[in-house]
């Protein structure tokens, strides 16, 4: 352990120190964090964590938050159970789990979901598209104001997690990428 | 009752109040949370919960264009905004009506022309209804002067965007104001967007006493009673009551009338509250200002005369017609609300936050309480400190504040420090037990609690 923390910048500790101011003045129970090949998992409360993991929202700087290896979806907390007529503001429970090596697009604001720029246009991007930071993916509409989503970061997209027109909350995720 | 789903535009208490209100009328329910409330107990009790925006009101509570595009993807025809944040907003209702939707409350023009102070206030005074002496807009320090010296000092300085308490100081000395103009000129400026200002003569024995309203939008308006809400710091109510104590028949009446005027003069659409300051001394009272929008402090009106304010919003907003008539509406006993916040009187009312890990709070009948919170809650820092409302009824007044006194005392919360214990020290208190109020009192009684903690504290100490 004192060898791996030894390899740990000093950048990288005061990353980790305001990580975890930021995780005593929130409302959140727990935070799990990858620097490196170091995965650390800080909680107050409970041992057992109640949030899934924090996706990292567009636009994305260098990502120190990384989607942890395949959490089960059975996993999902008591509070975000979803029963037959009663949906929760969550990534929608049908939504593929994030693998290894992944960063879930987030939308930045909630309105309608559009994957092309006007109807019978190409879409942005499919499975495989490769991007770099600014490369617009979507757009987003809220009263009748088109906002374009970056992609924020350079990779290739994995997966394409939300649907032309639909309703997509601020937070959820448009799509899945795999950094370059 | 043409509406079938409504949007509930708020969080906390209040949202958990309209999704229960909704729910009795058989209506469908979301709620718009912002991220720090997705797991909060609307999101729960709603039928569906949509993330609008990050935790900062600014983008995601206080962001109309987010609020209407919720609205209209969920698929609700009506909104509702609660209290605070958007309640009052022109332009959120002007958003819905453009699109199509229902807003919940009264109609933009008099979301308008009530939250102009100046012009409520001319309104008022055009109407024989009683205001303070004082003045229109006033543009300059030598005009601020000119309307001191008519009225006297001291003065209260106001903004006429303002409301609710915000915005406004005392002035004592002339020499004072000219200062004090330019810089509440400023601060109105930079909080509501408009720095106009007005002048009132400034009551130092004042109590706050404010008349429940209904109206139908079809001429039809009555009104519930009146609520004393003198007990405030910084002007920030912390308890309610109703009736007003200690205030003649003849005059109650008077005080009603006053606010029926106004709001049947308006052809006033859906609850409202007309404001009064009633300046103890003179015995006489003077408009202040109309709440177009249900108030925190509603409660204490359902409870006296067992109408539900928030579902005859909904019924009204769905083109019913208001169903009572003044003679239907009766007063039952006396009714106090206690406001409990994530406060600490003997901090100075600092505001803390965290994992409440103990709740358990009194119940019976008579107690009602109101609350989004429950043992494991985690009350975010980015919203106000509202924890709870616990509203007792009474058969007089004596009997209300003794149930109340006791169910505060009974009221244990662990994790996060409250102010239930100052309120208990309010009810208590010979003062307020003898139905001596005014706004000042507030003060006076935190000044004496908090040197009542620090002796018990340094007596614990010693041992």
């Amino acid at each position: 352990m004192s060898q791996t923390l030894s390899s740990l910048s000093e950048a990288d500790i005061r990353q980790l120190t305001q990580l975890i101011d930021s995780l005593e003045r929130s409302a959140f129970d727990f935070l799990q964090v990858q620097v490196g090949d170091l995965k650390v998992t800080i909680g107050k409360g409970d041992p057992a964590p109640l949030a899934a993991p924090v996706s990292v929202p567009a636009p994305l700087a260098a990502p120190i938050v990384d989607a942890p290896a395949a959490a089960p979806v059975d996993a999902a907390p008591p509070t975000r159970a979803a029963a037959s007529i009663h949906t929760t503001a969550s990534k929608p429970a049908s939504a593929p789990v994030a693998d290894a090596g992944t960063v879930d697009i987030t939308s930045p604001l909630l309105g309608v979901f559009y994957a092309q720029a006007e109807p019978g246009a190409p879409p942005f991007v499919t499975v495989g598209t490769e991007v770099n930071e600014d490369t617009t993916v979507a757009l987003v509409e809220v009263m009748k104001t088109f906002n374009a989503v970056p992609a924020g970061l350079r990779g290739t997209i994995v997966e394409v997690c939300a649907q032309n027109a639909q309703l997509v909350e601020f937070g959820q995720v448009l799509f899945r990428l795999r950094p370059a | 009752m043409t509406l079938s789903r409504v949007l509930i535009a708020n969080r906390g208490e209040i949202a958990v109040r309209l999704i229960r209100a909704c729910q009795d009328l058989g209506l469908a329910t979301v709620v718009a949370v912002s991220d720090a409330d997705r797991d909060s107990l609307p999101a729960r009790l709603a039928d569906r919960a949509v993330c609008i925006g990050p935790a900062r009101s600014s983008d995601s509570y206080l962001n109309p264009k987010a609020i209407v595009a919720a609205a209209l993807g969920t698929h609700c025809d009506a909104v509702h905004p609660g209290y605070g944040f958007l309640a009052e907003s022109p332009l959120l209702a002007d958003a819905c009506t453009a699109t199509g939707l229902t807003f919940v409350g009264p109609r933009a023009e008099h979301l308008y022309s009530m939250g102009n102070k100046i012009e409520a206030r001319r309104l008022a005074h055009s109407l024989g209804v009683p205001t303070l002496p004082g003045s229109d807009k006033v543009q300059s320090a030598a005009e601020a002067m000119d309307v001191a010296a008519r009225v006297g000092f001291p003065v209260m300085i106001k903004a006429a965007a303002g409301g609710g308490g915000r915005g406004m100081k005392v002035i004592t000395r002339a020499e004072d104001l000219p200062q004090a103009i330019v810089s509440a000129s400023a601060e109105a400026g930079a909080a509501f967007g408009d720095a106009t200002l007005y002048l009132e003569h400034y009551v130092a024995n004042a109590r706050h006493i404010e008349v429940q309203v209904l109206g139908d939008g079809a001429g039809r308006v009555i009104h519930l009673g009146e609520r004393d809400c003198s007990l405030q710091r910084r002007h920030q109510k912390l308890i309610e009551e109703a009736p007003a104590p200690g205030i003649s028949a003849a005059l109650r009446e008077r005080i009603h009338a006053a606010a029926v005027k106004l709001v049947s003069h308006m052809n006033y659409l859906s609850a409202g509250t007309v404001e009064f300051l009633f300046d103890g001394d003179a015995n006489e009272f003077y408009f202040l200002e109309m709440n177009t929008r249900i108030q925190v402090e509603h409660p204490v009106t359902e409870m006296l005369t067992g109408v539900d304010l928030v579902a005859e919003q909904l019924r009204i907003a769905g083109g019913e017609g208001l169903r009572f008539s003044q003679h239907d509406i009766g007063f039952h006993g006396h009714v106090v609300e206690c406001r409990l916040t994530a406060e600490q009187p003997e901090h100075d009312f600092r505001p803390n936050a965290g994992k409440i890990t103990q709740w358990d709070p009194p119940a019976g009948p008579h107690i009602r309480l109101d609350t989004h919170c429950y043992a494991g809650y985690s009350v975010p820092i980015f919203y106000d400190s509202l924890l709870a409302k616990l509203i007792v009824q009474g058969v007089n007044r004596p009997d209300a504040l003794a149930r109340a006194s006791r169910a505060l005392r009974r009221f244990r919360v662990g994790g996060v420090g409250t102010n239930a214990a100052f309120a208990a020290f309010v009810l208590d208190s010979p003062e307020f037990s003898e139905g001596k109020l005014n706004t000042r009192l507030a003060e006076t009684l935190i000044a004496r609690f908090v040197r009542q903690e620090g002796t018990a504290q340094m007596g614990a100490d010693r041992i």
